[in-house]
């Protein structure tokens, strides 16, 4: 009896919580893209003092977003997204393969080399990213995608992140394959990818955010206009002496839509993958 | 060579580096080269000037990179501090010629510009000097300005500053003005520092006092920035935000600032000759510009400097580089480069070529101070140290924090971190 | 004699690793007992670069400040990111669009998330406050008040932080077997015995995951320091990334900085074992 009346009041509560997160969550950003409609002079002209006007826009405009589309952030944007997912189609492939190897098999300094790869991810940036410029430069890569996309594709974080999350799945799963006659190449590709897919889509979407965000290794790295990453296009709105507030919210609105919808395409691999002991 | 580069040449050979870099090497390039840092000024502010020169100079091709403001120091301190030939030029801060000339990452252009130094404003000059050497070349300098709100004024019953030099008010006079407007809990202020934190706005207000900043040799710092005059221009500087309740306390990013008054909610700003375009545009009150002020009893002191172009002296295309200045130090490009951007004219000529755009009373008043009341930041190498230090005290004393207990502080670091340039 | 296969696998990362990463740590870490002069030529300054750094009381005080940032914000991304995830896991009708809104936060960068913020809070300027003032709460300062600048900095990094932690949270719980729910289920337990039996003991590997990698992160919380605070007010948001920075490019001692670089490393990775280490699994 109790417990049927605590199973009908459940999706309420799942709801009313839902509700209450994503109204916390979608406040800064809605009045970011409220702002990016605004005449620039107009942004901060009624946000001091509460009224109707604080949120809705007196005079509305799609100015920003024209000029915006005049200016080099389609360019930014392109670039971006090109950079982001070349990191990802290489950088899955590597990290996992790495991961895997830690999850399943044992050698000699497994320990240490999981240290150093740990080690890789939390040294600041801003201590290696002189002898990291050097270097690219003497590979002659700086003012290439190579010199934003390289650096990127082996990554700590992404080998940790499948080395936690392949040990899940079973051995022995494994180990039937290998009496069965399949190499240790066909059991990663064909037994443990597919059993991780929320797992490759988890690692698939931080590197494609590590690379959305990137900002101040493209301002060292790639110097061209014609490499221009979508952060430092936003960034540069916030010009000193005189900031350029409609196209920032404009640039802001848009580099935010742009970047959610590998999350929304990527979602429907939110499966259950791992098959009941029912493999053999 | 020093470790830190055979450590590297290792790297490259670790990296495979011949074969991967020579399959992916670009096919040589008929044209030179030039890569050039830029200040982050919109595209529509640069493309003209750099499609001109690409124009008149066929055989180079223009790599040019703006940088956002903020990140623009740390960046050149990656590229330069690298000490390799690129960037081949780079936007300086006009505060930093010292700083980067004693580290040996600006050419001394002395020899290319010796027949044309009287061109330029001596302010500016200055500025792009250390050591009596010229390092830089002067690209736009600023002048500040005090801007009046005069609706708030009127509306509160006070008398308007005067307009003219000689009626320049004191700090004295804009505290009273201010005292009688400000309505903190309304959230209405009577005086704004745009810069409120930066030593670039703020320096003036010691010098307006009598203090010296620094040691004649700019190594020494306790004594002068914990000095009597250097505390109690601090002290009224603190009263703005504590006691007298005219300033608000924490807005330190200049565009805020700059929203506050141009919505109305300040009487008074002391600001860049830069906002005057935003006033002339769209204010929605009647506005007037007055002289900057300055204390009862010491002289008339405004802050100016702004952006210079520097070659790196490790550029290996040192020709095309010098041409490229040579061309950023013509009357008509810098003309053409206050349309785009209007800072006042570093070039003498230009206050005629363009006196029918640099007309009307604030353009008299910034040719008066430039000419009069300018005093460029101190020229000493460590000046960014000096500079940084200041400016984190600046913002913990507009927050509350004991006025010369904060200044002993910031003495002390600074003497830390000057004590490299002995 | 036969090669480990689990080298071919290492292979290619490592190698990535190696060039890009191992080897400028390497440096850096070398670096750290060098000192520059002016003219760029290193010099070799033996332990002074570190005696500097354990001199300095303002550091040990950043250090305070950055461990306790992250006592208080990487438990409370975790229990929130889980929960979150608890919640947008099972199917249901809108789901994949409040999981994407919970997503939202992570596609603006740390600076433009700092950004933000920081006009929404402002005293003057930001609608946060005029709401607080018309309801009679009164103006806050948060980022400008030095009680609260710290709990603001939380704030932001929790708003941003949920709905990334979100994506590995939900990533194990889709890994967990239906059957093992199921069983329970005809045992009568409830969904609290479910989570507590089922859930929580298989969260393990990614749970320590989602450890680790925040503590790397918020160890090394520096861009909203940098364009919102600058260490203030009066010190309170003083991480020791900020004058990891500071000393690099502001300073212009790069041998001091890399040696605070090497110590932060130290210790980071001295926290991570141990979560690791709290967080092993029996098997």
């Amino acid at each position: 009896m109790r417990s049927r009346t605590s199973a009908a009041l459940l999706p309420v509560a799942r709801y009313t919580l839902l509700i209450v997160l994503a109204m916390i969550i979608l406040a800064p950003i809605v009045w970011v893209a409220i702002s990016s409609v605004r005449p620039p002079e107009e942004i901060f002209l009624y946000s001091p003092k509460l009224s109707w006007r604080t949120f809705i826009p007196e005079t509305f405009t799609w100015e920003n977003y024209r000029l915006l589309w005049e200016s080099d952030f389609p360019r930014a944007v392109t670039n971006t997204l090109f950079v982001a997912f070349a990191t990802v189609a290489l950088g899955i492939l590597i990290c996992s393969a790495a991961g895997f190897a830690f999850a399943v098999f044992d050698f000699p300094f497994k320990n240490t080399l999981f240290v150093v790869v740990i080690i890789t991810f939390i040294m600041p940036f801003e201590a290696i990213v002189v002898p990291l410029y050097v270097m690219v430069r003497d590979l002659n890569w700086n003012d290439t995608y190579f010199a934003l996309v390289m650096p990127e594709v082996a990554s700590g974080f992404i080998i940790f992140l499948f080395r936690q999350f392949f040990t899940k799945v079973s051995k022995e799963l494994f180990e039937a394959a290998r009496v069965d006659g399949a190499s240790w190449w066909r059991i990663y590709w064909d037994v443990a990818m597919p059993l991780s897919w929320p797992t490759v889509v988890a690692a698939a979407l931080m590197m494609f955010i590590h690379q959305w965000d990137a900002f101040f290794w493209p301002l060292v790295a790639a110097t061209s206009p014609d490499l221009t990453m979508v952060q430092v296009a936003i960034a540069r709105y916030l010009q000193f002496e005189q900031a350029d507030f409609g196209r920032l919210f404009a640039a802001m609105t848009v580099a935010s839509f742009l970047a959610i919808l590998p999350f929304m395409a990527l979602q429907r691999y939110y499966i259950r993958t791992i098959v009941d002991s029912g493999i053999k | 060579m020093h470790l830190f580069q055979k450590l590297l040449k290792a790297g490259s050979s670790l990296a495979l580096a011949g074969s991967i870099s020579a399959a992916l090497a670009v096919g040589a390039h008929a044209q030179t080269e030039l890569n050039v840092v830029w200040m982050g000024w919109a595209e529509e502010s640069v493309k003209p000037l750099m499609d001109w020169f690409g124009k008149e100079n066929p055989d180079i091709n223009l790599n040019y990179q703006r940088i956002p403001y903020n990140e623009l120091l740390s960046t050149l301190e990656v590229r330069l501090g690298s000490r390799t030939p690129e960037p081949d030029l780079y936007s300086a801060d006009a505060s930093l010629t010292a700083s980067y000339a004693a580290r040996g990452h600006l050419l001394d252009l002395t020899p290319y510009f010796a027949d044309d130094l009287d061109r330029f404003d001596s302010a500016a000059l200055g500025a792009a000097s250390y050591n009596g050497k010229m390092y830089a070349g002067p690209f736009a300098t600023s002048m500040q300005l005090m801007f009046v709100n005069v609706d708030l004024f009127k509306k509160a019953g006070v008398e308007l500053p005067s307009t003219d030099i000689d009626g320049r008010w004191t700090w004295e006079q804009v505290r009273e003005a201010a005292k009688a407007i400000a309505k903190p809990e309304d959230n209405l202020w009577g005086v704004l520092l745009e810069q409120s934190d930066r030593p670039y706005q703020l320096l003036p207000l010691m010098q307006s006092k009598g203090a010296q900043l620094v040691s004649d040799d700019g190594l020494e710092a306790t004594g002068y920035v914990n000095g009597e005059k250097f505390v109690e221009a601090t002290q009224f500087y603190a009263d703005l935000f504590g006691a007298d309740k005219v300033s608000p306390p924490g807005l330190f990013e200049l565009n805020l600032v700059q929203e506050v008054f141009h919505t109305g909610h300040a009487a008074m700003m002391v600001g860049g000759t830069w906002n005057l375009g935003r006033l002339e545009k769209s204010a929605d009150f009647e506005w007037i510009a007055v002289p900057h002020p300055y204390f009862a009893g010491g002289v008339p002191v405004t802050p100016t400097g702004s952006w210079q172009i520097g070659i790196n002296p490790r550029t290996e295309h040192l020709d095309e580089s010098v041409r490229f200045m040579k061309f950023f130090m013509r009357d008509d490009v810098q003309a053409e480069w206050y349309k785009l951007r209007p800072y006042p004219p570093v070039l003498k000529a230009n206050w005629d070529n363009l006196s029918d755009l640099l007309k009307g009373k604030p353009w008299e008043i910034a040719k008066y101070e430039l000419q009069n009341t300018a005093v460029p930041r101190p020229p000493i190498p460590g000046f960014r140290e000096y500079e940084e230090i200041l400016k984190l005290a600046f913002r913990d004393i507009q927050q509350g924090a004991d006025v010369r207990e904060r200044l002993d502080k910031a003495a002390r670091e600074m003497d830390r971190e000057l004590a490299k340039y002995k | 004699m036969r090669i480990n296969p689990a080298y071919y696998f290492l292979a290619p990362a490592f190698m990535g690793l190696s060039v890009f990463k191992i080897f400028p740590i390497g440096v850096a870490i070398v670096g750290s007992f060098y000192g520059t002069t002016l003219i760029g030529e290193s010099v070799f300054r033996g332990l002074d670069n570190y005696l500097s750094i354990f001199g300095d009381l303002d550091l040990l005080r950043s250090f305070g400040i950055t461990l306790l940032f992250n006592l208080i914000a990487n438990p409370l991304q975790i229990v929130l990111s889980l929960m979150v995830a608890l919640l947008v896991f099972r199917p249901g009708p809108l789901i994949g669009l409040f999981r994407s809104v919970l997503f939202l936060p992570v596609t603006l960068s740390l600076v433009l998330t700092a950004l933000i913020w920081n006009l929404l809070l402002d005293p003057y300027l930001g609608p946060v406050n005029a709401v607080l003032d018309a309801v009679g709460i009164g103006r806050q300062g948060f980022f400008k008040d030095e009680a609260q600048a710290l709990g603001s900095m939380v704030w932001l990094t929790t708003w941003r932080g949920v709905g990334y932690w979100m994506l590995f949270m939900l990533a194990g719980l889709y890994a967990i077997p239906e059957s093992l729910y199921e069983a329970a289920k005809i045992d009568g337990a409830s969904w609290w015995q479910r989570f507590r039996h089922v859930t929580l003991p298989l969260m393990r590997r990614p749970i320590a995951f989602v450890l680790v990698a925040s503590t790397a992160i918020n160890m090394l919380f520096f861009a909203p320091v940098y364009v919102i605070t600058a260490g203030g007010p009066n010190g309170a948001t003083d991480f020791v990334m900020f004058r990891i920075y500071q000393a690099a490019f502001n300073y212009i001692d790069v041998g001091r900085s890399l040696a605070m670089s090497t110590v932060m490393l130290v210790v980071v990775l001295a926290v991570a074992i141990v979560e690791l280490w709290l967080m092993r699994s029996e098997d």
